[in-house]
């Protein structure tokens, strides 16, 4: 679990970096469009493909803090045990979803790699995106799995 | 199997497995996944999964929403809260729940920068509720007050639920944040009117008015508390609105001078700002997995054909325009209360907004997209207060460690028979909300 902790807090890292990379970015093309009338074309695309790699590299913490919203009104009067069974039940889901999901990503960027498909006015290749998403995606998986495998407080061992 | 029925199967599968404890987004997503594929055949299943995570992420429309929720957590960790409650009581010590009062215009003024509701009230219940506490104040009104004032994070502009709203609906997000802007205001002095009454009504929850020489005096060192929120609010909106840059850009400049301010509060650790990445992951995650769950979701309903029966069966019903309003603003309660707000506006938006574009409101279809996005936006938040499940209540409620959770429902209601007025006014005079909109051009 340690590993998993490392990973998923570096790709947090990296993606809030991107972020902060956009921001960065963003800030001299808008200065430079109102100042100098010099335009950073494309710079937009550059966004959406960081945006996308980020969003990917935030999945592994979300999903390791058990941070998507759960509703627990239902079962709010359950006994521990079925709690933690449940949940882990829960876990279970997560991590088929994100392995479907890092598979079908998978084919997606080879797809993307074969008929060259890019952004349209930077020509950004989209497998790249594809790429660097799949990882985290899979990091995902593996963290949800773990979680469905590990007892939690509360359940006999 | 009759599309209706494979409609209320999915949504069937949907809400059991929600209630038994899978992820929201999750839920949607296997229930929508299999939905889809028993219809269209499991081949166009795979091909929908192969883009579907590059579409929704890699998205520049979207990117305002990581950024939004950035620039929060960054004003959040970088000092910036603590000065503007010193500011805001100092405004406020003259009236009686002056300090609830100060919380919720600190609320108001940091969700002017912040656009989640957990992140308003847990940012400024960490500042406000020791205060609150420390003069005599009732965990029921402390606890009520700073859930009610962290909806203005998102009843406030820039506001996340909005930008979701102005994607699903193809709306300009400039002119809905104009358009917000009354509304959320009327919502933070709706909110101190509250407090005044309840304080007058029900005593024993706040201290009696203190004397004149108690008083935080309001200086121009009080003043300071409330620049860096205003300089980089005008800084946004300004050149939003000034047409210097897009909407979409000013999230990304708006975490700029966030980030500075907080570095020149020598606030900004490497350690807070890593602490600000993580919760931002947690935060931005979370809200694009629903969009993948609903996106799903909605894929499926749409091949069952029930969204466009509904809204013939609806409108066969001959209903006055704003009774239909009405009804769907009632059914966005009952389901606030038990389902997370997102999800709920992914999945019925898809649903309502077509509906609502075929109705005659005798106002220009985009002034009806605008103040029906600006209603939908008020009964969310009455989802993150409202028992039995207000987010809102539980995020400050955990900070409050002494408080019971029923105390701080107790000490909503005010704040949910505040919202309630607001939105009848607001439902009654479209004009509240597309007066500001007027100007944007």
């Amino acid at each position: 679990m340690r590993a998993l902790d490392t990973l998923a807090r570096l790709c947090a890292l990296l993606a809030g970096s991107l972020l902060t990379a956009i921001t960065v970015m963003t800030c001299a093309s808008v200065l430079g469009r109102n100042l100098f009338g010099a335009t950073l074309a494309g710079d937009f695309e550059l966004t959406g493909v960081a945006t996308g790699l980020a969003i990917a590299l935030f999945m592994p913490w979300c999903q390791l803090r058990r941070g998507n919203i759960i509703v627990d009104f239902f079962t709010s009067r359950a006994r521990p045990g079925t709690i933690a069974l449940l949940d882990r039940l829960g876990a279970l889901l997560v991590a088929t979803v994100m392995a479907l999901l890092a598979w079908r990503t998978l084919l997606g960027g080879l797809n993307a790699w074969g008929n060259h498909s890019g952004s349209m006015l930077m020509g950004f290749p989209d497998w790249v995106v594809y790429a660097g998403m799949v990882p985290p995606l899979m990091l995902t998986a593996l963290i949800a799995f773990y979680q469905a495998l590990t007892p939690l407080a509360g359940e006999a061992p | 199997m009759t599309p209706v029925g494979m409609a209320l199967l999915t949504f069937g599968l949907m809400l059991v497995l929600m209630a038994l404890r899978t992820p929201i987004a999750v839920a949607m997503f296997v229930a929508g996944a299999l939905g889809y594929g028993a219809q269209a055949g499991w081949p166009p299943l795979s091909s929908f999964l192969n883009h579907q995570a590059f579409a929704r992420f890699a998205s520049y429309d979207l990117s305002v929403i990581p950024l939004f929720i950035l620039m929060g957590h960054l004003a959040a960790h970088g000092g910036i809260s603590k000065a503007l409650f010193a500011f805001a009581s100092a405004v406020m010590s003259r009236f009686q729940g002056g300090l609830a009062m100060a919380a919720v215009l600190a609320s108001a003024a940091f969700g002017s920068i912040c656009g989640s509701s957990v992140a308003t009230a847990a940012t400024i219940t960490s500042v406000a509720l020791p205060e609150m506490r420390r003069h005599g104040y009732s965990g029921r009104l402390a606890t009520g007050t700073l859930a009610a004032g962290g909806t203005l994070g998102i009843l406030i502009p820039p506001s996340v639920p909005l930008v979701v709203y102005a994607i699903l609906a193809e709306q300009n997000i400039a002119k809905l944040f104009a358009a917000a802007l009354l509304p959320g205001l009327i919502a933070m002095l709706g909110y101190m009117a509250a407090i005044a009454v309840y304080v007058r009504w029900v005593p024993g929850h706040a201290p009696e008015r203190r004397a004149e020489a108690d008083r935080e005096p309001l200086d121009a060192r009080a003043w300071v508390g409330m620049v860096p929120i205003a300089l980089i609010f005008s800084l946004v909106f300004g050149g939003i609105y000034g047409g210097f840059f897009t909407p979409t850009e000013g999230a990304a400049v708006g975490v700029a001078p966030t980030l500075v301010a907080a570095w020149l509060q020598r606030e900004l650790t490497w350690a807070k700002l890593a602490q600000c990445f993580y919760a931002t992951a947690e935060g931005s995650a979370m809200i694009f997995l629903i969009f993948l769950g609903a996106d799903l979701m909605n894929a499926s309903l749409a091949l069952t054909q029930l969204p466009n029966q509904l809204a013939a069966l609806v409108l066969g019903w001959g209903w006055a325009p704003l009774v239909v309003v009405a009804a769907i603003l009632l059914l966005y309660v009952v389901l606030g209360s038990v389902m997370d707000e997102l999800s709920m506006l992914l999945l019925t938006i898809p649903i309502f907004f077509p509906l609502i574009n075929s109705l005659d409101f005798g106002l220009p279809q985009e002034s009806v997209a605008i103040w029906f996005g600006i209603l939908v936006l008020m009964t969310v938040g009455f989802g993150m207060l409202a028992p039995p499940v207000g987010l809102n209540v539980y995020v400050v409620n955990r900070l409050a460690k002494d408080v019971p959770i029923a105390e701080s429902y107790r000490g909503v209601l005010p704040f949910l028979v505040s919202d309630t007025l607001r939105l009848l006014l607001l439902v009654c005079f479209p004009g509240i909300s597309l007066w500001l909109v007027g100007f944007v051009r």
